[in-house]
């Protein structure tokens, strides 16, 4: 039976309507946290001091910059170079008896200037042996690598190629390294994986993968920086809320315990950084830079710790984060800058080479179909027959 | 002699047809041009009739980007994808083929083969091809979704450059046109215009 919209119009018209007032609810307490970042922006070491000595329950940004910054963009340099990755998977089919799953990584290299070039590559990955559909720990634990796990797998992939094929250009022009989404892999972040999921994938993965993307930058002008569209953050406003809190030093869980509303700072609760910037910013420019202060930031990242500002861009205000050792090289704060802002101006407002890394890595429903029944195929050619679940055979066959 | 060029490659084939993908984005021969392809033994023979530049993915729309460009040019420097995500395609009417030193106007035993290569013909191939005019008949009886006479006309236009003197051939591929459609004065005639 397909969804009965008659049923859900009313309640479409209730939504929109709860909408407009929210929408004026967000309008003033908007005006009241530009105006508070304004007036912070002065007190730049007070507001870094309070940061330092807070306890919050939210992620507060460390600023690193005047608050109230805006820097238009700086043009780019006459030849440069993006290369992008980005990846998607087929996840282990639970109804299936054979264990694998698929990455498919897209790449897209693309030249500017005076010699103008594109490559665009995919890499897409079988995983079926048992080392590479677990992790395992030294004393034989294992976590199987499937769902959000694999996500993240896919993320240390995309960043694997990405250094790969960095490493392998000439090192005459600028190069910008761009990845689709956060530097921080919240998918490890936010779970509570065994030490050894964390070690394999973060540390030995992509923190590694980072490392030899830093040493690239030793011997060429070479930036890395990660791109995210529409971002829910709100680490800026959290910042704010830490300025408006009267109490010294801010500490959440002392003046305010089991308080979720009716707080001083609520007066900007529920704005995001980027309603923030889309009044703050004129097109092209860029917020100041802050620190991300997340806690597997300070445990493994080190000298990749992420920064982060946002740009206005023509559609969106959009975040885009950077390693530490990017964020402290003005040259090249500035290469990251310049490059974003060109890129979403050719890519019709979202970087072109994202983009174009994106469609080669997408593995769409019919590819997902496709895929199986290939499996299926190769391996009844070889005799062997899968156990099938029953609830996966009645989705593929639908019947009355 | 003129150097034999590889310019695409058989992406879809059947017996009368081929559709030849170009290597290079708008590097399709002319309309009514003569290409060939192998299928050992045979070298086969057909007339460019429709070329056609899309995107290489069907679900990706080609959208307008030269709004602030001064020449088209400059859209391709800007975006350098564009070379790889648009793909130059050129169908072909199969006119006949050769077979050692021999060569037959009608279709071959076997189809062009998929990813065959394709090739331009050489003046003196044209010459020799259309030295008989016996393939005009597999053209102006073709069935094509554009108008077959364009075609026809756009290839014995081509065809004469070939030969010694042009304009005997094409007084000669008109007296053969004229038995070929004797009972339809109108298109001969208005075939006859395209091609003086």
């Amino acid at each position: 039976m397909s969804l009965d919209l008659i049923r859900v119009i009313g309640q479409i018209v209730d939504f929109a309507a709860s909408l407009k007032t929210r929408e004026r609810e967000r309008k003033s307490k908007l005006d009241f946290a530009l105006k508070t970042l304004k007036s912070s922006a002065a007190e730049f070491d007070g507001l870094r001091q309070k940061v330092e000595r807070s306890k919050t329950t939210w992620l507060v940004a460390g600023p690193r910059e005047r608050i109230d910054l805006c820097q238009p963009a700086p043009p780019c340099p006459e030849d440069f170079i993006v290369l992008a990755s980005d990846g998607s998977h087929i996840d282990a089919d639970h109804h299936q008896s054979a264990h694998c799953f698929l990455i498919n990584i897209g790449m897209a290299h693309l030249q500017y200037g005076r010699n103008p070039d594109a490559q665009l590559f995919s890499f897409p990955s079988l995983y079926f042996k048992d080392d590479e559909v677990v992790i395992t720990s030294a004393d034989g634990r294992q976590t199987p690598i499937e769902g959000q796990l694999l996500g993240v797998k896919r993320s240390v992939e995309e960043c694997r190629l990405l250094a790969e094929r960095a490493g392998e250009l000439k090192a005459d022009l600028p190069l910008v390294a761009l990845l689709d989404g956060s530097l921080i892999l919240w998918g490890l972040a936010g779970q509570t994986y065994p030490d050894f999921v964390v070690t394999e994938l973060l540390v030995n993965g992509f923190l590694n993968y980072f490392d030899k993307l830093k040493e690239l930058s030793r011997s060429r002008q070479f930036a890395v920086a990660s791109y995210i569209s529409f971002s829910r953050s709100t680490e800026v406003v959290n910042l704010l809320r830490l300025a408006i809190c009267p109490h010294q030093p801010v500490d959440c869980d002392r003046y305010c315990p089991g308080k979720f509303e009716g707080r001083e700072c609520d007066v900007v609760g529920g704005l995001l950084d980027r309603d923030l910037f889309a009044r703050l910013l004129d097109p092209g420019e860029r917020s100041a830079i802050f620190s991300s202060r997340s806690s597997v930031l300070v445990k493994y990242y080190g000298g990749h710790e992420v920064n982060f500002f946002y740009i206005r861009l023509d559609g969106e205000v959009a975040r885009v984060e950077i390693p530490l050792w990017v964020a402290e090289d003005e040259d090249l704060v500035e290469l990251v800058h310049a490059t974003v802002v060109d890129q979403c101006q050719r890519g019709l407002g979202y970087p072109v080479a994202l983009s174009e890394a994106h469609e080669q890595a997408v593995v769409t429903g019919a590819d997902r179909e496709q895929f199986w029944a290939l499996v299926e195929q190769v391996l009844a050619e070889d005799r062997i027959y899968l156990e099938s679940s029953a609830k996966r055979w009645s989705k593929r066959t639908r019947w009355t | 002699m003129e150097p034999r060029k590889k310019i695409a490659e058989v992406v879809e084939t059947s017996s009368a047809e081929f559709t030849a993908q170009c290597y290079k984005l708008d590097g399709a021969p002319p309309l009514g041009s003569l290409v060939k392809t192998k299928n050992e033994p045979f070298e086969i023979y057909g007339v460019v009739y429709n070329v056609e530049t899309h995107s290489l993915d069907p679900g990706r729309r080609v959208v307008a980007r030269g709004e602030n460009m001064k020449t088209e040019g400059e859209i391709f420097r800007a975006n350098p994808q564009l070379a790889r995500l648009l793909r130059t395609d050129f169908k072909v009417l199969v006119v006949g083929y050769g077979q050692g030193d021999s060569l037959y106007h009608y279709l071959p035993q076997k189809p062009a083969p998929i990813h065959g290569f394709v090739y331009t013909c050489q003046l003196e191939e044209v010459r020799a091809f259309t030295r008989s005019l016996d393939f005009l008949s597999l053209l102006v009886d073709a069935r094509l979704p554009i108008s077959v006479d364009e075609v026809a006309a756009a290839c014995l236009r081509h065809a004469s450059e070939a030969h010694p003197d042009p304009q005997v051939f094409l007084i000669k591929a008109g007296k053969e046109l004229a038995c070929m459609l004797s009972s339809d004065a109108k298109r001969l005639n208005s075939l006859l215009k395209r091609i003086r």
